[in-house]
């Protein structure tokens, strides 16, 4: 299969089951809300050495969140229950908590499983926080310098997916860079999933281990390093120079499954060989993201 | 609103106690079985609802009163489930002890609407009691949770003794309010003479008022303003004679 000059290989992603959870901040201004989330979400490219996963789902109306104020959504995975509650606490508490004019709510209301968040923050009212309930969710206000800052008690969590992707393969450095930044730029503010590497793009896609040391979890992915053709068993083919990969997250397969469609079809312009994807050989992931038969779907 | 539909047949003659009629469960139960849930008349005894009512339709969680209800007390006392919908004007003690559920009357609430049955610790501890119109005397009075809204003037004494929960006023508070209060919220849009125990603390915008203010005009209809909404609050503390953890967050224009 051939798209734009492009070979879009026969080959899947690999992904993973991991716990999900959306988060809306509102502020006063846009600003403010991005700066909470910006926050947020730094470091938390992958569980490996972040232990969580985030990025902005998309930049939400005023008329799209509870308070009525500019909002953004973000959706933080991770890979069990437990650390969810610890990350949201963490997170929540040290980023939004913290930042000016800023409140935060659930943005999964109908899920079934909820951790404490509020109700853990609340604390740092020192026995001065309240709380009310309203439309049968509670919040707690909590007294900060500024005024209050308002959260809710209970976030709702769901089985999400974590690690959809694809590679470009492209003739130069700068080819592979124009290509990602198109299929991340197509993929941003698609609901349900987020780009969670800096700028949705990943240069240094790993392996799973390592060849020289035992206890390392993940190194480089050398059969797509370039300078490592030689030495290496190389997955390249001859003409390509450069390889970025875009790591997508989603609230479930079909968002990704979405989000891929349109990154890919971005990402296939001049200077690119071939799109592949990583994978473990199916044998630990249960998502598998066929690229050819999400792209023939595109097509049809 | 489908659902069942109680419709008044003949004004009534004397104060008539509805307090049995919507206590416990009532959502699942027939129109029929609802229909012989006794009423007490004052100097009449007691009358199956039926025989002042007639009761229809299909249970869905609703229920509406049609006609004057003025001199019908305790209507939805002790509520812990499902909305109920008057539409008209209720007599006192509308939502007395109420746990749960909804209530909205269309029209004017009487006395001690939302407040605590005679002898009990607490009144409403929880669910939504919104009055488009005014409210009477000692309203909320020992609530523990939940919400009190009037559309209109709250009498006198509102929040007596509050524990917790939070009322809301759209026209004027009456004098005393929030007395004795522990932890009480009370919101006042109109005028407001706030008590003597209660103490200056800031002017600022509350952000929970402005879910709180989205919900009553969102579900209920109240005439809630975009100055209500994206306004500021005086807050004060109190009851300082007491806890002092309450509050009274008095809407300015400042």
């Amino acid at each position: 299969m051939n798209l734009r000059g492009a070979f879009i290989e026969d080959t899947f992603a690999e992904a993973f089951t991991m716990r999900v959870a959306r988060i809306i901040i509102t502020a006063r201004s846009p600003r403010w809300a991005r700066e909470a989330a910006l926050k947020l979400t730094g470091f938390a490219t992958s569980v490996i050495g972040c232990k969580v996963e985030a990025g902005i789902e998309r930049v939400l109306a005023e008329s799209e969140t509870p308070d009525a104020r500019p909002g953004i959504s973000i959706l933080l995975l991770t890979m069990s229950k437990d650390d969810m509650a610890k990350r949201l606490i963490e997170r929540i508490g040290q980023t939004v908590l913290t930042c000016p004019t800023t409140a935060c709510y659930d943005g999964l209301p109908e899920a079934p499983d909820r951790v404490g968040v509020g109700s853990a923050l609340r604390f740092f009212g020192d026995g001065f926080q309240a709380s009310k309930v309203i439309g049968g969710e509670r919040f707690w206000r909590i007294p900060v310098m500024e005024g209050e800052f308002l959260v809710q008690e209970k976030f709702g969590m769901v089985k999400g997916v974590g690690g959809g992707n694809f590679l470009i393969l492209a003739r130069s450095a700068d080819a592979a860079l124009a290509s990602a930044e198109a299929a991340a730029d197509a993929m941003a503010g698609q609901p349900g999933i987020i780009l969670p590497f800096p700028g949705g793009v990943v240069r240094s896609g790993s392996k799973v281990g390592s060849r020289r040391i035992k206890s390392m979890i993940a190194s480089t992915n050398d059969a797509f390093c370039p300078t490592l053709r030689a030495v290496a068993d190389s997955a390249l083919p001859e003409s390509v120079n450069s390889v970025l990969e875009i790591v997508i997250n989603g609230i479930d397969a079909n968002a990704i499954t979405r989000a891929m469609r349109l990154g890919i079809d971005a990402a296939c312009r001049e200077g690119v060989v071939s799109i592949s994807a990583g994978n473990y050989g199916g044998k630990l992931g249960p998502h598998h993201f066929h690229l050819r038969r999400i792209m023939a779907e595109s097509a049809a | 609103m489908s659902g069942l539909l109680a419709r008044l047949t003949s004004p009534l003659a004397a104060p008539a106690d509805f307090s049995a009629v919507l206590a416990g469960g009532w959502t699942g139960s027939p129109a029929a079985e609802l229909a012989t849930r006794p009423v007490e008349i004052a100097g009449a005894g007691t009358v199956p609802l039926g025989d002042l009512c007639s009761v229809s339709g299909e249970p869905d969680g609703t229920i509406r009163f049609e006609g004057d209800f003025r001199r019908a007390v305790r209507l939805g006392a002790g509520l812990s489930e499902g909305m109920v919908v008057v539409d008209g004007t209720a007599g006192d003690e509308v939502g007395l002890g109420m746990a749960g559920g909804a209530i909205e009357v269309r029209g004017d609430a009487g006395a001690r609407t939302g407040a605590a049955a005679i002898e009990a610790r607490r009144g409403m501890t929880g669910g939504e009691l919104v009055v488009h119109g005014s409210v009477g005397d000692g309203a909320g009075a020992l609530m523990r949770r939940g919400l009190l809204a009037a559309g209109g003037a709250v009498g006198h004494h509102a929040g007596a003794g509050m524990l917790a929960g939070t009322i809301v006023a759209f026209g004027p508070l009456g004098p005393s309010a929030g007395l004795w209060s522990k932890r009480g919220s009370l919101v006042a849009l109109g005028a407001v003479t706030i008590p003597s125990t209660y103490r200056y603390a800031c002017t600022y915008q509350p952000i929970h008022l402005r879910l709180l203010f989205t919900r009553l005009r969102e579900r209920y209809r109240l005439p809630v303003e975009e100055r209500h909404v994206s306004g500021r609050y005086r807050r004060y503390s109190g009851d300082l004679a007491d806890l002092g953890k309450g509050e009274i967050l008095e809407w300015t224009a400042e």
